[in-house]
């Protein structure tokens, strides 16, 4: 499904916020980077959704390699990969149900798919009965499940999610990855970049650390392992 | 694509209210700049039209001696016609020259009775010979004096009106000149305004850009609705200006022709008739720089 191989970035100047990463992500797999504050987990994310390009290496998803992507092509890749923040980057004028609406909206779908969709994804989420209030009207959690909610429209066979429990408690981060993982029990491949070390260690799952921009390890049912 | 395009426009709508004062700035601003050259072609028409009044009246008018017979004045009116520099010639018979000689001088009873006295008609007959241009009167003026006409010919009146016609053209020239750099100051402060504009609305939509980039928003529906925003304002100005245009000559229709005078001229009319080019043109024109500078403020500050 992803495959990285020989990746690196260089922000200009001189930072190397990526060397050599060679990574192979398969379909439906659940998969968490960690690392420490600078080692380039975010870098790598933005390359998964074409935020930014690789200096060097090649990235493939599916059969598209997307290392010299088009900048017109890039619509089509991030309506297939779903994305998710920390900082939930929801509509503050919009309601629950209009923020979900507008990504439909901007990609040309019509009223009708959109009055069917919504619903459906908030109920994944499990927020159907909030979908008139504004963003400022819920908790913390249930906007990033919102936002979760957002990342789905488009049936994405990807989500990648930076840091989506960095501003919760730990009660609400602990819903938020039962919701992704109830996402990946559908088939959809989680890329989770995360600090959290009781989250990684719950999951059990795979871990790919990452160190000063280079894969320090890579394990299944893994640990987290940084201090 | 239906649904596409109305929720461009509805993007749009929602630019141009969220920054309503901004709008309205730029709106003025496009008026202004329409309105300067909109009084630059209402000033032209009418020096063009009081020249053209002028030139009319410009005439040479060719007395005859008193003994000179009506045939050899008529037969110089034929030859006249024949030019093809002359507009027209009239012939008058001594006794309407003289008639109306008394009818211009009638509060002045001295010149009266000297006609009086002279008895019979003391006019000889005459021709007045317009031309299609003012500077055909020097050759109009030669050509009447050939062996045939020349012994019978008194005199030749002639008004000269060619410095009055240098001054309104002088003077129009002026107007134009100045016209055009007043429009043209407005026309560089208006792009100065959209470009903010645009800047500023960009800004204000950052995060909802940020969004629609991430959700995979199509380049042209993140560009769109600040470029239909640009269509609007010039669509919104050259409207008010085209309203205010008619309604200003409509309801001062009788006034302009007035104080023109003799100058025939609907002002309305024409525009009536030109609205379409002039107006039209003029929101095309406004459109594509607003456009252009739109375009310009997308690429520096829309980083799609
Ligand atoms: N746009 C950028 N321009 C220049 N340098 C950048 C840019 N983005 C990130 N960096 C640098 O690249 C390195 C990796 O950054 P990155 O954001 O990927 O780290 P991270 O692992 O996500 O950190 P954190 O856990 O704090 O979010 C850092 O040294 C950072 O300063
Ligand atoms: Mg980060």
């Amino acid at each position: 499904m992803i495959k990285l191989k020989n990746v690196s970035k260089l922000y200009k100047p001189e930072t190397q916020a990526l060397k050599d990463v060679s990574l192979h992500i398969k379909a439906g797999e659940f998969v968490s980077i960690v690392g420490q504050s600078g080692s380039g987990k975010t870098t790598l994310a933005k390359l998964l959704f074409a935020e930014e390009k690789p200096t060097g290496g090649s990235i493939v998803i599916g059969d598209w390699d997307i290392s010299r992507i088009r900048r017109s092509e890039i619509p089509m890749l991030r309506r297939q990969i779903g994305v998710v923040f920390q900082d939930f980057k929801l509509l503050q004028r919009k309601t629950v149900g209009e923020n979900i609406a507008f990504a439909l909206q901007v990609a040309g779908d019509r009223g009708k798919r959109i009055r069917e969709v919504v619903p459906q994804v908030l109920k994944i989420v499990g927020l159907s009965d909030k979908i008139d209030r504004y963003p400022r009207q819920l908790s913390g959690g249930e906007q990033q499940r919102v936002s979760i909610a957002r990342a789905l429209v488009h049936r994405p066979k990807i989500l990648v999610a930076d840091e989506p429990t960095g501003n919760l408690d730990t009660i609400h981060s602990h819903e938020i990855i039962q919701l992704l993982k109830h996402i990946n029990s559908y088939g959809t491949t989680i890329v989770l970049v995360t600090h959290d070390r009781d989250i990684v260690n719950a999951l059990n799952k795979r871990v790919i650390t990452i160190q000063e921009g280079e894969v320090a390890s890579d394990m299944e049912h893994g640990k987290y392992k940084l201090s | 694509m239906f649904t596409s395009t109305y929720r461009l426009f509805k993007f749009a709508i929602q630019n141009f209210f969220r920054n309503f004062w901004l709008s309205f700035v730029t709106i003025t601003i496009f008026i202004l700049t329409l309105l300067t050259i909109n009084a630059i072609i209402f000033l032209n028409l009418m020096a063009n039209a009081t020249l053209k009044s002028i030139e009319d009246k410009v005439e040479i008018t060719v007395y005859f001696n008193i003994d000179a017979s009506e045939d050899i004045a008529k037969a110089s009116q034929g030859y006249l016609l024949g030019l093809p520099q002359v507009r027209d010639a009239v012939f008058i018979s001594a006794e309407d020259a003289t008639s109306d000689f008394r009818e211009k001088h009638k509060t002045e009873p001295i010149i009266l009775s000297s006609i009086d006295e002279v008895g019979g008609t003391p006019l000889g007959h005459a021709v007045v010979v317009s031309a299609h241009s003012p500077a055909d009167f020097p050759f109009i003026l030669e050509a009447i004096e050939t062996p045939e006409f020349s012994p019978y010919i008194r005199n030749k009146d002639y008004q000269n009106y060619e410095d009055i016609i240098k001054n309104i053209e002088t003077i129009n020239g002026r107007i134009q000149i100045g016209g055009i750099v007043i429009a043209g100051f407005f026309g560089l402060i208006a792009i100065m305004i959209i470009f903010n504009t645009i800047r500023v609305a960009i800004y204000v939509h950052r995060d909802e850009i940020g969004i629609m980039k991430l959700v995979g928003a199509n380049d042209w529906f993140i560009r769109g609705p600040f470029l239909l925003e640009s269509i609007f304002y010039s669509l919104l100005a050259t409207s008010a200006v085209m309203g205010g245009t008619f309604l200003f000559l409509g309801s001062f229709e009788t006034q302009i022709s007035n104080f023109f005078g003799e100058v025939n001229i609907s002002v309305f009319n024409y525009f009536l008739d030109n609205g379409l080019l002039i107006f039209g043109s003029q929101f095309v024109v406004l459109t594509l720089l607003s456009v252009l500078t739109t375009w310009f403020a997308m690429r520096n500050y829309l980083k799609v």
